[in-house]
């Protein structure tokens, strides 16, 4: 079900419910789940959204035609034509070649604070799990207490007080994120040392670390691994918002959102410049979905829809 | 029902407890000393010592945080540093654009939301079906500021139909009014709509797969009928918690719709206190918000025991 968000596209669904995936051979269920993935319907185009948007970033400045930060103020406001695929902006700058180093910042930020998110999430889940009691109590009012504030405020205080720029986004929307993944992780560490190969492996007098590293991560990821997938998505949409107001990336440094928000003035006269980077933005949003989708149907089938 | 209230407000104690606290050292999370971040370096020293004091930052934490809880408690949520307004009067000037806006959003998105819904999960896998998933889809991919920009395009720019910025009340002049918050209202109303288009379609395939439906059918009822009197009842459920958990976005959005269209509203505050580097009214400002969410969290669930008695009897 969809816990949230488009638009201010800051949370994000919630995937799975807490639960352990089957102990199957590693190699054997990963080539399943590559099939399954690469069957369902809408992957291909997911994939190759993502395939192009990470080349863009990685290749910017091969394959931008232009300095994305180098102004020509006798071709400001430009159609687009043959020199300037995208147009060019109220200073001349060329479209395309900001779209393509904004693919940069966006993907970072969508990576960069999933990432922290699961990693300080899965952190405090295990511990939660494995603590139990007061501890357990403690980190979980924590979460709810991150989740009592809608997510894109909580993010826009944190961003201003981090001060503007990618680290403070990335930190900001790792904090957002952080909730779901403890509560993921904690639910999956509850399921998992309930079950009878965790007893039989304390019986053996296995110490608990080796529990942990060994049985509940393992079978713990799969879930991770479709939240996260669907999170990217959503914080790449929050990272835009965020710099559409002003939070992000500064200037002149090109972010989709940020190109956005500078070309609402020029809606009239040159829509391109905001059509441009919201056409990547929508694009790679929507491929991430499919992909995020493929993802959770390979690994877990009982949630198609 | 009653314990089932006192238990979900107990629950909420400790949360607004940490909530709290997390707003209060919002101000200390700040690279470096708050009160260079919040006034510019030309500003006069002794001005800068008045603030440090006025704000009690030259005290130790502890006393710092005691303090502002206290004054909390009873009812003072600090002041704005730019315009000296408390912070409470400061939002309840903006609060009236805000709830209009959200409930002419919320209305617009069930009005598109519903039929949109059953019929796509009445007709599964018809080309109705296929326009309603990839309308959801589209709504939920689409941030609310390009929504809103093409709409400003569209209607304000290319065909000028309706103002692309601006408020004017609705309950002074009904018609400007509401011509000032019909796209403002859209934006925001699109993505609630794809959200609740996407749950009601769902909700609706589960219940329609049930044996009181095929019962239903086998004694000869209507599909319309079906739908209308068994298994869309039993499929709001699901859409009234996702209304619930959509409050945080609906809250967001708003922040962005009123920074885009220039409506007074309390997202707007927040945005331009975060510009000014009001930190006191950003303080207050969010933790006004947070309760508000928590409240209303709270009212849906208590909506949800009252809809659903399986939920109160638990």
């Amino acid at each position: 079900m969809a816990s949230s968000t488009p638009g201010s596209g800051i949370a994000e669904p919630m995937a799975a419910p807490p639960r352990p995936a089957m102990a199957r051979p590693a190699g054997a269920r990963r080539w399943r789940t590559l099939r399954h993935a690469a069957r369902a319907r809408l992957a291909p185009f997911g994939a190759a959204v993502l395939v192009i948007a990470a080349a863009a970033a990685l290749l910017a400045p091969l394959v931008a035609p232009h300095d994305p930060l180098k102004q020509d103020l006798n071709h400001a406001l430009a159609r687009p034509d043959r020199a300037h695929l995208l147009g060019t902006d109220n200073v001349g700058r060329d479209v395309l070649s900001r779209v393509i180093w904004g693919t940069r910042v966006s993907l970072v930020a969508g990576l960069g604070s999933v990432g922290i998110a699961v990693l300080a999430g899965g952190l405090l889940g295990l511990l939660a799990g494995y603590a139990g009691g007061r501890i357990d109590g403690l980190v979980m009012r924590l979460m709810d207490a991150v989740l009592s504030f809608p997510p894109l405020v909580l993010a826009l205080a944190l961003g201003a007080v981090l001060g503007a720029g990618l680290t403070g986004v990335l930190i900001a929307l790792g904090v957002v994120y952080t909730p779901t993944f403890a509560r993921l992780m904690r639910g999956q560490v509850l399921s998992i040392t309930a079950r009878e190969y965790v007893d039989a492996a304390r019986a053996l007098g296995v110490p608990g670390w080796r529990i942990a590293w060994a049985h509940v991560l393992p079978n713990a990821t799969a879930p991770i691994v479709v939240q996260a997938s669907l999170s990217v998505a959503f914080a790449i949409l929050a990272e835009a918002s965020l710099s559409f107001l002003g939070l992000g990336v500064q200037p002149p440094a090109a972010s989709w959102g940020s190109m956005i928000n500078a070309g609402r003035g020029y809606l009239q006269q040159a829509p391109w410049i905001v059509f441009g980077p919201g056409a990547a933005l929508f694009v790679t949003v929507v491929g991430l979905n499919f992909v995020g989708d493929a993802v959770r149907d390979a690994l877990d089938p009982r949630l198609r829809v | 029902m009653g314990r089932l209230i006192l238990r979900r407000l107990a629950a909420t104690i400790p949360v607004l407890l940490l909530v709290t606290a997390g707003v209060f050292a919002l101000i200390h999370l700040t690279p470096g000393d708050p009160i260079d971040a919040m006034m510019a370096e030309s500003v006069d020293d002794t001005v800068k010592r008045e603030l440090r004091r006025d704000l009690g930052l030259d005290r130790p934490l502890y006393l710092q945080y005691a303090t502002w809880m206290g004054r909390l408690l009873q009812g003072d949520l600090g002041r704005s540093i730019r315009n000296r307004e408390p912070v409470i009067e400061n939002v309840s000037r903006r609060i009236k654009p805000s709830l209009q806006l959200a409930g002419l959003a919320m209305a617009i998105s069930l009005l598109v939301a519903t039929p949109i819904g059953i019929l796509s999960a009445a007709r599964r896998n018809s080309t109705i079906d296929r326009v309603g998933t990839s309308f959801a889809l589209f709504g939920i991919c689409m941030p609310n500021f390009l929504i809103a920009l093409l709409l400003i395009f569209l209607f304000g720019v290319t065909l000028r139909w309706l103002p692309i910025s601006g408020y004017v009340d609705p309950m002074e002049e009904p018609w400007e009014g509401f011509r000032s918050l019909t796209l403002p209202a859209i934006t925001l109303g699109l993505a609630l709509a794809a959200v609740i288009t996407r749950t009601l379609r769902s909700s609706m395939l589960e219940a329609l797969s049930e044996d009181y439906i095929r019962t239903a059918r086998a004694k000869g009822l209507s599909d319309g009928a079906v739908v209308r009197r068994h298994a869309l009842k039993n499929a709001l459920i699901p859409v009234v918690t996702v209304l619930g958990l959509q409050l945080g976005t609906l809250i967001g959005g708003a922040v962005i719709t009123e920074y885009v269209f220039a409506l007074p509203g309390v997202g707007r505050l927040v945005v331009d206190a975060v510009f000014a580097r009001d930190y006191p009214l950003v303080q207050g400002v969010v933790l006004l918000i947070a309760v508000g969410f928590i409240l209303s969290n709270l009212a849906v669930d208590l909506l949800y025991g009252l809809i659903d008695p399986r939920i109160r009897h638990r």
